[in-house]
């Protein structure tokens, strides 16, 4: 389906000719892009829908605009990354521009992998588009700065991970007296943990009773998959006040004896109420990654969940792919008594801010025509129709695009969440060890769902894990 | 009359196309399996480690697991093949109708690419999706769950290993049962030797070098196995099926731990290798015997 | 072929054997179609092995994708020079090693086997680094070129083919080479009127099999390519992604791979099996 609705617009960009920039800009993007006319500058990412949209349609258009060609290397999660590292490390130049995760940033930066494009901006002022303006970004931006402020990536999608409910179970008059008869409480989205513990064993019940293939909550813990380290450590344990992984970002230590909290009494509270609600999860949860979570959400399996919010527009419209189209509602992840206050005091965070941009490797032959190429992704204009397509927003205008506030109405308000709140949730932490760390940690997780440890055995372990390894990669001594 | 330069010259392309893509990133990870080299440590680039990666390998509980648990992945799943290929094959010795409908029918999983097998596996045993969970668990009541209990997983590791492979057990100790002389099991056969002592004393030692050779390309795959495993449990649940190629490829990929990886390697290499030679060995003897 | 009942009672057991073996086999292929078939929300449907209505935009979205009629291109390009360039390979290797008394070929044997052990991944880095910085002259490098994964590929196959020929080629009588050069035949010569005609239905299992084998890698694939190369394999695992696994396309995909693979095989089947005997029972 999306491809199709790739070819659709492509079709409408054939059409239209490049109708995205007005003529004056048109001539400046011409002349600045004359020498550079007929270089193809390369780039990869992973194959989700905002980067077919950049390959279907901004590529084309790009193109049409100033005669450099684009090719776009669409491959999976694991290849998108090892592949750009291994261009960047051994210095072949393959890639002129790579997609950035919001989490390998930091790795990236660490090791000089990238241009810094202030700079280059900067330094060639005929390259720098009167149209782009980097004050443009929501903070996401920020994410991809160096100490001095200096833009590493241009954001290319970002979103939160939300609570999402449905709405037709929550506002049902006789579920809701069920409730309210046990519980004594009205039935409303879980703003603690206990809450939402009860109404996922409520809804379990509830489906069972009535023959439902229904469960109370989804889990992403895929146990062999880092999908489940992730929803753990960036999702669960900052609802319970443990931040940045339970590392401690002065010395470099998880475990509590050395001034970490990868093993407080928090994150080993965290962990058993997240493993507890694999209970009233559905059989599948075990195996789900982050798109099985969507998928079991939109086929209507479950009644709540963390769901990434790239997935909220399609399971809230596409009837397609969901069977929830319209009953999707969103909320704030549950949380620990004081974990909001100190959200909003800039003091810790409530939830995954994640998200990506297109840097320039510093090994690329082509770093002109790509600093033009990324201006032009940059470009407010494009801005809108993107949006819509891969439920992104970059941008702080594209907010108020009407395409934006239609897909507001129909997911109850995911995106004015976004605009409004999206400040409370973070990014991943600044480790340049992002996934060195994460391998380590990780199979403790998978061996805590899988009930070989108990969540404290698991997180002691992975604690002592995580600081051996640190020591090992030169952090912390 | 055959010189020997002409003989050299038959093989040369095959070697050097071997020693450009083979032996050559062999010796590449030889030497950086002597250094540390971690693209995100905040030391960047290559340190000499002389032999500390693999001090560190010995008393890695981790690979060490993974070792162990491959090698009983190869065993049980090798060993299933070709039990089952044995008899499949002796079926097929004689003609009946349909016999090549059943053949080609039989050779199909061989003709699928590992990561769709995984994939498809993976669509036949997630639950809530698959029909594999479901009829277990309408039909006997099973609860199974692939993530969730690692005997499930490992088992259905082994299944997917045998659903893949037994074709390929079946069509060579078939060749090997059509090549054998008629004349022994008959003469043998009208001495009135039974079943058993058929099997027994006149097949079996006659296939053993067949059997050898099969085993030998089985075991040389099953220790290497990624792509299958790896789009069905990814490892899970916890390290259940984390077998060595996995292992490895978590080291060198997503931790981008190039030297340890490498050290690694070499060793599993090396292991693979000194199991394969006493195969040979015991292979060539039985040829030369003969 | 005349049957009695007495035959046919004694064919029971294979038949019970062979249809449960070729049920368990077609299950999971089936269990893919039936994927390939429906939409993403009617596989979240109850998991039974019927089709009741045939999602056709799964195959026409993949088809009418142009990325995709490439990737299938270079794959058959790929795979099918792969298998020709194996074939004869081996063929001149295991002659040479066979009829040449060459120092050690015993040991070059099995030294061409250990090339298919190593586990894969940690290879990467050498071979990338070999194709993009080594083997790179100017602009052209053998990175993402069809050249570089046909060579790549005679490492996993040629040692399997080597093996598989060495077994005929032992199994051919010396004598009978002699006597073609006798009568004034060059090595060629006797290689294409002796031994070719001997050797052709292993020849023909070798190619299938080194076929197939290139048809189906991946991991190599994805790590050596990025734009020109790119492989079927390669296509089938970008539907895994973050905001969802297309199943159904995927399927649909793999079991359009899967089509050739079946054509080749049925029409080659009777050689499959005389052409595996690896020479190991003497005839």
């Amino acid at each position: 389906m999306k491809k199709f609705a790739g070819f659709l617009c492509l079709a409408l960009v054939f059409v239209l000719g490049f109708g995205v920039v007005n003529a004056a800009d048109e001539a400046w993007w011409q002349a600045a892009a004359a020498p550079y006319a007929g270089t193809t500058i390369r780039g990869v990412s992973e194959s989700t829908p905002p980067s077919n949209y950049v390959k279907d349609v901004l590529a084309p258009q790009f193109t049409a605009l100033t005669g450099i060609n684009v090719e776009f290397e669409t491959t999976s999660w694991d290849q998108m990354y090892d592949k750009a590292i291994k261009d960047m490390e051994a210095g072949t130049g393959i890639y002129d521009f790579v997609y950035i995760e919001q989490d390998i940033i930091y790795s990236y930066l660490a090791r000089d992998f990238l241009v810094n494009i202030s700079a280059a901006l900067a330094a060639k002022p005929e390259l720098a588009s009167p149209e782009f303006s980097m004050d443009d970004f929501t903070t996401f931006l920020d994410y991809f700065k160096n100490a001095d402020g200096d833009v590493f990536g241009i954001p290319m999608e970002a979103f939160i991970k939300v609570y999402l409910y449905r709405t037709d179970l929550f506002e049902d008059a006789a579920i809701q007296e069920a409730y309210r008869a046990e519980f004594g409480t009205d039935l409303v989205p879980a703003t603690t943990h206990e809450e939402y513990t009860q109404i996922a064993q409520f809804f379990t019940a509830y489906a069972e009773a009535n023959g439902l293939e229904l469960w109370g909550t989804t889990v992403q813990a895929a146990s062999g998959h880092p999908a489940s380290f992730y929803e753990f450590f960036e999702s669960v344990a900052p609802t319970f006040g443990v931040y940045n992984w339970g590392i401690n970002t002065e010395n470099w230590k998880a475990t509590v004896a050395n001034g970490g909290e990868m093993n407080s009494d928090a994150a080993k509270a965290a962990l058993t109420w997240w493993l507890n609600n694999l209970q009233f999860a559905p059989p599948e949860s075990t195996s789900s990654t982050w798109d099985e979570v969507a998928a079991s959400f939109a086929a209507g399996r479950a009644a709540q969940g963390l769901v990434y919010g790239e997935n909220a527009a399609w399971i809230a419209t596409d009837p397609d792919r969901s069977r929830v189209v319209g009953n999707v509602g969103v909320a704030l992840p549950p949380l620990a008594a004081g974990v909001l206050e100190a959200a909003e005091a800039g003091d810790g965070y409530i939830g995954y801010y994640d998200g990506g941009a297109f840097g320039l490797p510093i090994t690329s032959k082509n770093q002109d025509a790509a600093l033009l190429w990324l201006q032009f992704i940059g470009l407010p204009e494009v801005q809108a129709d993107w949006a819509v397509a891969g439920s992104r927003v970059t941008q702080q205008a594209t907010f108020d695009e009407p395409a934006v506030i239609a897909a507001d109405e129909a997911t109850n308000g995911y995106y004015t969440m976004f605009k409004e709140q999206g400040y409370l949730f973070a990014g991943a932490p600044a480790f340049p060890f992002h996934a060195q760390v994460r391998e380590v940690v990780a199979p403790f997780i998978y061996r805590a769902i899988a009930g070989e440890l108990s969540p404290a055995d698991a997180l002691d372990q992975a604690a002592a894990a995580a600081d051996a390894e640190l020591v090992n990669l030169g952090y912390g001594s | 009359m055959r010189s020997k330069r002409t003989g050299w010259l038959l093989l040369a392309p095959t070697l050097i196309i071997l020693f450009i893509v083979g032996f050559l990133p062999f010796l590449y990870v030889l030497y950086v399996g002597f250094f540390d080299w971690n693209v995100f440590s905040q030391e960047a680039g290559m340190t000499f480690a002389g032999v500390n990666n693999y001090r560190r390998l010995v008393f890695d509980t981790d690979f060490l697991n993974a070792v162990w648990l491959t090698l009983r992945f190869t065993a049980v799943s090798v060993l299933s093949q070709l039990v089952l290929g044995f008899l499949l094959a002796q079926l097929l010795t004689r003609d009946f109708p349909g016999k090549s409908f059943f053949r080609i029918v039989h050779t199909l999983p061989l003709m699928i690419a590992p990561i769709v097998v995984g994939a498809i596996w993976r669509l036949l045993t997630i639950p809530g999706l698959g029909p594999v969970p479901y009829f277990l668990d309408r039909w006997f009541g099973f609860d199974y769950r692939i993530g969730q209990f690692a005997d499930h997983a490992f088992i259905t590791t082994v299944l997917m290993d045998i659903w893949h492979w037994t074709p390929f057990v079946t069509l060579t100790l078939l060749a090997g049962l059509t090549t054998m002389p008629i004349e022994v099991t008959e003469a043998a056969r009208v001495d009135g030797a039974n079943r058993w002592q058929l099997f027994r004393y006149i097949t079996l030692p006659l296939l053993r070098p067949v059997i050898l050779t099969t085993l030998f390309i089985r075991i040389m795959d099953g220790l290497r196995i990624v792509d299958e495993v790896w789009m069905l449990t990814g490892g899970g649940p916890g390290t259940a099926t984390r077998y060595v190629g996995i292992h490895i490829w978590r080291v060198v990929f997503p931790k981008t731990d190039y030297g340890y990886g490498s050290a690694m390697s070499i060793l599993t290499l090396y292991f693979t290798i000194v199991i394969c030679w006493l195969l040979y060995v015991s292979i060539s003897q039985k040829r030369s015997s003969d | 072929m005349k049957l009695n009942w007495r035959k046919m009672r004694a064919l029971v057991p294979t038949y019970v054997v062979w249809t449960i073996a070729t049920l368990v086999t077609l299950l999971p292929i089936w269990w893919m179609i039936v994927v390939s078939a429906r939409s993403r929300v009617e596989l979240f449907d109850r998991p039974d092995f019927i089709i009741r209505s045939f999602y056709v935009q799964n195959y026409t979205n993949v088809i009418e994708d142009a990325s995709y009629r490439e990737y299938m291109l270079n794959s058959i390009i790929i795979a099918t020079s792969n298998a020709l360039l194996v074939t004869v390979l081996a063929l001149t290797a295991t002659y040479a090693l066979s009829r040449y008394k060459l120092v050690g070929s015993d040991n070059i044997f099995f030294w061409t086997i250990t090339n298919r052990m190593a586990p894969p991944a940690v290879f990467l880095l050498p071979l990338f680094l070999l194709y993009t910085r080594v083997f790179a002259i100017g602009d052209w490098r053998m990175f993402d070129t069809h050249i570089g994964l046909i060579l790549l590929y005679c490492v996993f196959n040629l040692p399997f083919a080597i093996w598989l020929m060495k077994g005929v080629m032992d199994s051919i009588p010396p004598e009978l080479d002699e006597a073609a050069m006798i009568d004034g035949a060059g090595t060629v010569g006797v290689i294409l009127r002796v031994i070719v005609p001997l050797a052709a239905p292993t020849m023909a299992v070798t190619a299938i099999l080194s076929w197939v084998f290139a048809w189906n890698e991946y991991l190599f694939a994805a790590t050596l390519t990025s734009f020109n190369a790119r492989t079927i394999t390669t296509g089938l695992a970008e539907f895994v992604t973050v905001t969802g696994t297309n199943w159904g396309e995927m399927a649909a995909v793999a079991t359009l791979t899967l089509i050739p693979s079946v054509i080749i095989v049925a029409l080659a089947q009777r050689y499959i099996v005389v052409g595996l005997t690896f020479g190991a029972v003497k005839d």
